[in-house]
């Protein structure tokens, strides 16, 4: 076989490449992650996730089918990482290349863990695996993409588009000459290109920021720290990559040097020699080494030793059995879907649990909602219901003609439904508070709620009736709900006129996604 | 006679102040019967299948756009882009009726026609959706722009005659425009019966639009002086009898193939009120825009041409 490392441009070169390419075109597909003019998005917006065998084990551990047509791409990668080895991991992943960009920034530490601190990350992927089996899915918490995703989403591109905003708003209200015709002259293309078309506000912004801040100063720790040590899709694809096809040459570390453990970003070289299952061939080693000798080969050197994976059967066993205690302790508090009447799905949302087992958490849906109604749940879905889409209807509504969270969604978490079906999902069911409500609580006209009400007839209708209104006779109009009509959207809540909460909410009372009690 | 915005405005508040001045309120009203609104002012009533035809039928019979659109002036063409909704829904002003009207402000000389509306659903879909921005960038004129409301436009004003009203922020590109077109659809509403021109102008204003609802009448006449359309082009070609005015069942549209023009907006309202069988009098907005001086909704004082 011929020396890998030897072709003019270096390997490494070739893997930096590779990383800024894939970091762009996630972020292109990120951008395009919005409504456009079309009702279908005809890009593959949520590839990342189909490319996601964490996602793809979410899958197989959630009730009903496994998603074969949409997650196929994951099980292709897994084959490619058993023939040639992490490589997702050093070329593709955004997160690891976010990481490798920003270590630079933010500086390194001088590797105070040991290097048995990666079997914690088997650990974790066998715990969560063994939650999942028991119907508590948690991968989505840790996996990788989805914490790339969720961050880009809640926190940094609104955060882009505040500095954006702030920009622009000061060249248009300060007349700068030269400065503001130009920059006001470039607000269109951003606007319609490069920036959100309403600015994006989540709840768990924050939240989700210092999640993304942790793993960046883990970095100071020690590179690739989230990688080496805790990352559960590291953990996937190295037991996958354990007897790759592509082998390292040397195998072991020379007995006078030891350049590439020292540079290696992974910690690769162990005595027992080169450890695939944590290598994500970064191709460093080619490069760094003074004698030139290090390539990476096809078939293995001198009968090919592998070091195993070692891991402790103590800490096997603790693993799986905190992961098959999680499916109980979780299930102490009551069911949420019954007892939070806000807890409202997103329409094509799947039974409460089925939805909880599926749902990666990747932030998709509330990136692309058109109406900025969809939230990520802290509590508010139950103790792992985390970063679950929440329909927040004060904030945002679900416009009626709109069907793009079904369509992004890469597990099947929401269902993908036709415009004719999803006008009709009922997602909950508006409620009138009387004690709030304009014409009931202060015999003021008002009736918003119903001049907004999209359901061709509709679900908000009023009764004409003359009320005393401080001892003079008043006609009003009083609103009420058609339950019959009501597919619960939430219009009427967001725009309801009345200050602080809402008079009319939005419960999940009949929606269309709950199973029938078994106890009725 | 047309009278110019500027002018309009400025007397206004000169009128407003001279009156709060003298101390006595009930002059104002008097005092702020706008030049323009003639004793009896023309009305234009055509119908026809044929949008376009239609449209240049009954501006022809208002003595043709070059009558409210000078060489060189800017143009604001606003119609009804509220809603998610379809042409046959009858929800947003028909497309070709805006796209015509454009194309008369152009042959007549206008420098620069704008086309905008805040819409109350997103308004990227209902831009879309209406088939009004596909109809207007059909036109391919430099003079021609239809855009989103830029939030950053809206201009916060003491509306000095406001009896609803004291303070309101309005859509400055509208306000500073030299000619104003209002071209809504006539539909159903429960809180106002009718939205029509008047009510359209809740388009180029800011704020929570639903506090309004409280004295629509009241509101919609005191935003409506800070601003006046030049030109009331009601498109009746289908209308919205129930529903309204986001409409929805195609049993709810009524097809009347009428449009309605005129510079008084409240006598082009008063004509649009009568194809839902009601009278004007019945409409409170029309009510106290015509006690307020805003037109007249006496349908045997205007001139019918």
């Amino acid at each position: 076989m011929k020396n890998l490392g030897r072709r003019g441009i270096s390997w490494s070169t070739w893997r930096k490449a590779s990383q800024t390419a894939c970091l762009a075109g996630f972020l292109w597909l990120f951008m395009l992650t919005e409504y456009r003019g079309l009702d279908e998005i005809p890009y593959p917006v949520s590839l990342l996730f189909r490319i996601d065998p964490l996602a793809a084990l979410a899958d197989l551990f959630a009730p009903g089918e496994f998603g074969w047509r949409v997650l196929w791409p994951a099980l292709v990668l897994l084959v490619f990482t058993a023939l040639f080895g992490r490589f997702f991991c050093g070329w593709i992943c955004p997160l690891g290349t976010t990481l490798d960009g920003c270590g630079r920034l933010i500086g390194r530490g001088r590797r105070p863990f040991r290097r048995g601190w990666r079997r914690a990350k088997y650990y974790l992927l066998i715990g969560l695996s063994a939650a999942a089996l028991f119907g508590i899915q948690l991968l989505g918490l840790f996996d990788p993409l989805a914490i790339f995703l969720r961050s880009l989403t809640f926190s940094l591109y609104p955060a882009y588009n505040l500095g954006l905003n702030r920009l622009f708003d000061f060249f248009y209200d300060h007349r700068i000459p030269i400065l503001s015709p130009l920059v006001n002259g470039s607000y269109d293309f951003f606007r319609d290109h490069l920036m959100a078309f309403h600015q994006p506000t989540f709840n768990l912004a924050f939240f989700t920021f210092l999640v993304f801040l942790l793993l960046l100063l883990l970095e100071r720790a020690e590179h690739r720290f989230w990688c080496k040590n805790i990352c559960p899709l590291g953990a996937l694809l190295g037991l996958c990559a354990h007897r790759a096809l592509l082998h390292r040459s040397p195998a072991t570390l020379c007995a006078d040097c030891r350049v590439c453990d020292e540079s290696c970003r992974m910690r690769a070289m162990e005595g027992e020699g080169h450890r695939r299952e944590e290598c994500v061939l970064c191709m460093d080693c080619t490069g760094d080494c003074p004698e030139e000798k290090v390539t990476f080969r096809l078939y293995p050197e001198n009968g090919g030793k592998t070091p195993s994976v070692d891991l402790e059967r103590r800490g096997l066993l603790t693993a799986v059995a905190a992961g098959l205690v999680a499916a109980p302790v979780v299930r102490m508090t009551p069911e949420t879907a019954r007892t939070n009447p806000y807890l409202i799905r997103p329409p094509g949302a799947t039974a409460e649990e089925e939805f909880l087992a599926r749902c990666v958490r990747c932030g998709e849906c509330m990136k692309v909602c058109i109406g900025r109604a969809l939230h990520p749940a802290l509590d508010e879905a139950g103790p792992v219901g985390l970063w679950t889409p929440l329909l927040v209807a004060r904030i945002g509504y679900c416009e009626y003609n709109c069907t793009l969270c079904g369509q992004v969604c890469p597990t099947g978490a929401i269902e993908r439904l036709s415009l004719e079906k999803k006008r009709k999902v009922v997602i909950g069911r508006a409620v009138f508070d009387k004690n709030r409500c304009l014409p009931y609580a202060k015999k003021e006209e008002c009736l918003v709620c119903e001049e907004h009400c999209p359901t061709g007839e509709k679900a908000i209708v009023f009764d004409e009736k003359v009320v005393d209104a401080d001892g003079a006779p008043r006609r009003l109009k009083l609103p009420r709900v058609v339950d019959k009509l009501c597919i619960g959207c939430g219009i009427c809540e967001t725009r309801c006129p009345v200050e602080g909460a809402s008079a009319v909410r939005v419960v999940n009372e009949g929606e269309a996604r709950r199973r029938r009690d078994p106890w009725a | 006679m047309i009278c110019d915005r500027r002018k309009f405005i400025g007397r206004s508040i000169r009128a407003a102040l001279a009156a709060s001045a003298w101390g006595g309120l009930p002059v104002l009203d008097l005092l702020l019967v706008p030049p323009a609104m003639a004793a009896t002012p023309p009305l234009a009533v055509r119908k026809g299948r044929d949008v376009p035809a239609l449209v240049r039928e009954t501006l022809a019979a208002l003595g043709g756009m070059g009558r409210f659109v000078k060489a060189g002036e800017t143009v604001v063409v606003k119609p009804n882009i509220g809603w998610d909704r379809t042409i046959d829904q009858a929800a947003n002003t028909h497309p070709l009726v805006v796209r015509t009207v454009v194309e008369l402000c152009l042959d007549a000389g206008a420098k620069h026609v704008r086309i905008f509306d805040r819409s109350a659903n997103d308004p990227r879909r209902c831009y879309v959706q209406s088939g009004i921005q596909e109809a207007v960038e059909a036109l391919r004129s430099d003079r021609v722009e239809i855009g989103y409301i830029d939030r950053r436009a809206f201009q916060e004003l003491g509306i000095h005659n406001g009896v609803a009203l004291s303070r309101w922020s309005f859509y400055r590109p509208a306000m500073e425009a030299d000619r104003f077109i209002n071209l809504p659809i006539a539909k159903h509403h429960s809180i106002s019966k009718l939205t029509l021109g008047m009510k359209n102008i809740m388009g180029v204003i800011g704020g929570d639009r639903g506090v309004l609802h409280r004295k629509i009448e009241e509101s919609l006449a005191d935003i409506n002086t800070v601003i006046p359309s030049d030109l009331t082009i009601v498109d009746a070609t289908r209308i919205l009898v129930a529903n309204g005015p986001q409409g929805g069942r195609p049993e709810d549209v009524r097809v009347t193939d009428t449009l309605i023009a005129s510079p008084d907006i409240v006598a082009a309202d008063s004509f649009a009120a009568t194809l839902f069988g009601y009278h004007p009098g019945d409409i409170p907005t029309l009510v106290s825009a015509s006690r307020r001086g805003l037109g007249t909704m006496d349908l045997d004082k205007v001139q019918r041409v």
